[in-house]
């Protein structure tokens, strides 16, 4: 594990000293500060608050947004990870080190995760700017980044094991986001199954929407950890399992 | 070449080799890219590597790095088996890829210290070990440059600078010569020199000169199988010209058979355009080439003929392999079983 400390500084180097993080940093901020005024506004233009939501509420849950900049944010984040150095070829330096493969694996995807934290980290604004207004739960506000770091941590997961089984940047992009598609369309499977069947449970078990809800609402339920920890560790697995194989093709 | 049996008792003091490979064997699914393959490298030597494009060249050298897996054999590095004991074998290694891949974000002074880190390079002697490598592969002048923006010659020497930065008593250099114009081959050749002082040296290439120039003794393999290994004196030998290239003006039936009289020619063809005939005569295993190259320009001159040239062909590497190949060599060099 010697290892993991120089390859996690690389990764987070290579992130933020090429333009990409910071571009889907950018366009991450603009879109959802775009969402977050359009919330604002037209709670600012209740006549009277007669809803049971907050904005806060409404930012992180009951929302296709949140998912969609999901969407659009990981697989690029992850893409590049492992195909972009079998490409290249640097793939043999980093393995010949003295370097051991869930080293290479944990370095990488935390360099992720803290790329994709730090990509939140300025909309904690928007709640400070909430706060000068009125009142805000912060255990709600904590709830719901815990939420927001556990999806996007087993989204980041994928795109990284993605991201390994193919040599190309494009298809592992194309991989995660399919994933990640069915995915979402397993949890709206909640609204179309009936209700009390298998299928029901699961979609609703698996379903990234009703997850934010929870977490939206301040309630952190342990069986969605649960099932956000199999969409990291299962992923994180299987991709050092593939990185071993390398040497055997 | 020894093998297991005859090492010396635990007893006595025993330097396993640098390098010891035995039958090592590498499938890619139907294909055999290595077959079978046995050789030893001590400390302190420096080893070439020699084999046409595809003959497992570069494979035998990721097994021994530690990036691929072998199909079966043995190998270990300093000891260390590279595959029970793979993170030891690879701390040995300094070892070049045959295409040099970096990381073009990265400056080459931030690259090398993130890869003498990698290798566990002390905290407080990195700086001074990257400087070192910088000085010896001769990137210091380019430290801080964008990777991306070097030229191949300076990319070949931040991989050398990346191999040596660590002070590893083993170098594995996959064509460090690959790309490069006569100018850096010379600058690279000349390195390769001074480092095998400090480190013990496995490069590979598929030019023979280039071992020639640089190493103490050549391995030539072909089709994954070692076919020779021998001395740079021994390879030299392998090296003889296979033929003289004679062009004469005049009567050229006259000319081979004034040939054929000298008895040290195995076969004569005869090329004519005009009045100017080219022969090119096959030296008989045994002719001393210079000395007969003598008498054959003597005899024709004596027999009224003009010469306009006489000329060694140049044997390639795919000669040398035919030669090596085949049954009549075999006592040159020692040959792998």
């Amino acid at each position: 594990m010697k290892s993991f400390w120089p390859i996690f500084k690389r990764e987070l180097f290579a992130f933020w000293v090429t333009p990409l993080a910071w571009v889907l940093g950018c366009v991450f901020l603009v879109v959802q500060g775009l969402h977050f005024s359009v919330l604002v506004k037209s709670f600012a233009e209740m006549s009277s608050v007669e809803s049971d939501q907050t904005p806060i509420q409404a930012f992180f849950g009951n929302t296709v947004l949140l998912y969609l900049v999901l969407f659009l944010l990981v697989p690029p984040m992850t893409m590049r990870l492992f195909a972009e150095e079998r490409r290249a070829g640097t793939i043999e330096s980093l393995m010949t080190a003295p370097v051991a493969a869930p080293a290479v694996v944990l370095a990488k995807y935390t360099a992720a995760l803290v790329t994709y934290a730090a990509m939140w980290a300025p909309t904690v604004l928007y709640v400070v700017i909430l706060q000068r207004s009125g009142f805000v739960d912060w255990h709600v506000v904590g709830a719901s980044y815990l939420g927001v770091m556990f999806v996007g941590a087993g989204y980041l997961a994928l795109g990284l094991l993605m991201s390994a089984i193919t040599k190309s940047q494009f298809i592992a992009l194309v991989l995660t986001a399919l994933v990640l598609l069915v995915l979402f369309i397993l949890g709206i499977g909640e609204f179309v199954t009936r209700d009390g069947t298998m299928l029901h449970d699961i979609c609703s078990y698996v379903s990234v929407w009703a997850q934010m809800n929870d977490f939206a609402s301040g309630v952190v339920d342990s069986r969605r950890l649960i099932w956000d920890g199999t969409l990291v560790l299962l992923p994180l697995f299987l991709t050092t399992r593939v990185v071993d194989s390398w040497r055997w093709t | 070449m020894s093998n297991l049996s005859d090492r010396p008792s635990h007893l006595s003091v025993y330097i396993p080799p640098v390098i010891s490979v035995s039958r090592l064997v590498k499938r890619y699914g139907d294909l055999l890219a290595v077959d079978g393959l046995s050789f030893e490298v001590g400390a302190g030597e420096v080893v070439g590597f020699l084999g046409p494009n595809g003959a497992g060249k570069s494979t035998t050298l990721r097994i021994l790095a530690g990036f691929l897996g072998q199909t079966s054999g043995t190998v270990s590095v300093c000891g260390h088996d590279v595959a029970a004991d793979s993170l030891e074998a690879r701390r040995q290694i300094g070892y070049m890829p045959e295409a040099v891949p970096l990381y073009p974000e990265m400056r080459v002074v931030e690259y090398l210290a993130f890869r003498a880190e990698l290798k566990n390079v002390a905290r407080a002697k990195r700086a001074k070990a990257v400087d070192a490598a910088m000085e010896k592969a001769g990137v210091a002048d380019r430290a801080t440059s964008l990777i991306g923006k070097l030229s191949k010659g300076y990319r070949q020497r931040v991989g050398l600078a990346d191999a040596l930065v660590s002070s590893p008593p083993l170098l594995i250099l996959d064509e460090p010569t690959a790309g490069l114009d006569p100018n850096q081959i010379r600058d690279v050749r000349k390195l390769l020199r001074e480092l095998g002082k400090e480190h013990t040296v496995l490069l590979s290439t598929h030019i023979l000169s280039e071992v020639e120039s640089t190493c103490s003794r050549a391995l030539v393999i072909a089709k994954g199988k070692l076919v020779a290994q021998g001395t740079i004196a021994e390879l030299r030998k392998l090296r003889r010209s296979p033929a003289l290239v004679i062009v004469v003006r005049g009567d050229a039936p006259k000319a081979e058979a004034t040939l054929a009289e000298l008895e040290v020619f195995s076969k004569i063809a005869v090329e004519a355009d005009g009045e100017i005939a080219t022969l090119r005569c096959a030296w008989k295993k045994k002719a001393d080439a210079a000395e007969n190259t003598e008498r054959a320009v003597a005899a024709l001159v004596a027999a009224g003929l003009a010469i306009r040239s006489a000329a060694p062909e140049q044997s390639t590497l795919e000669d040398v392999f035919a030669e090596l190949t085949s049954s009549e060599s075999r006592d040159r060099s020692e040959v792998a079983t």
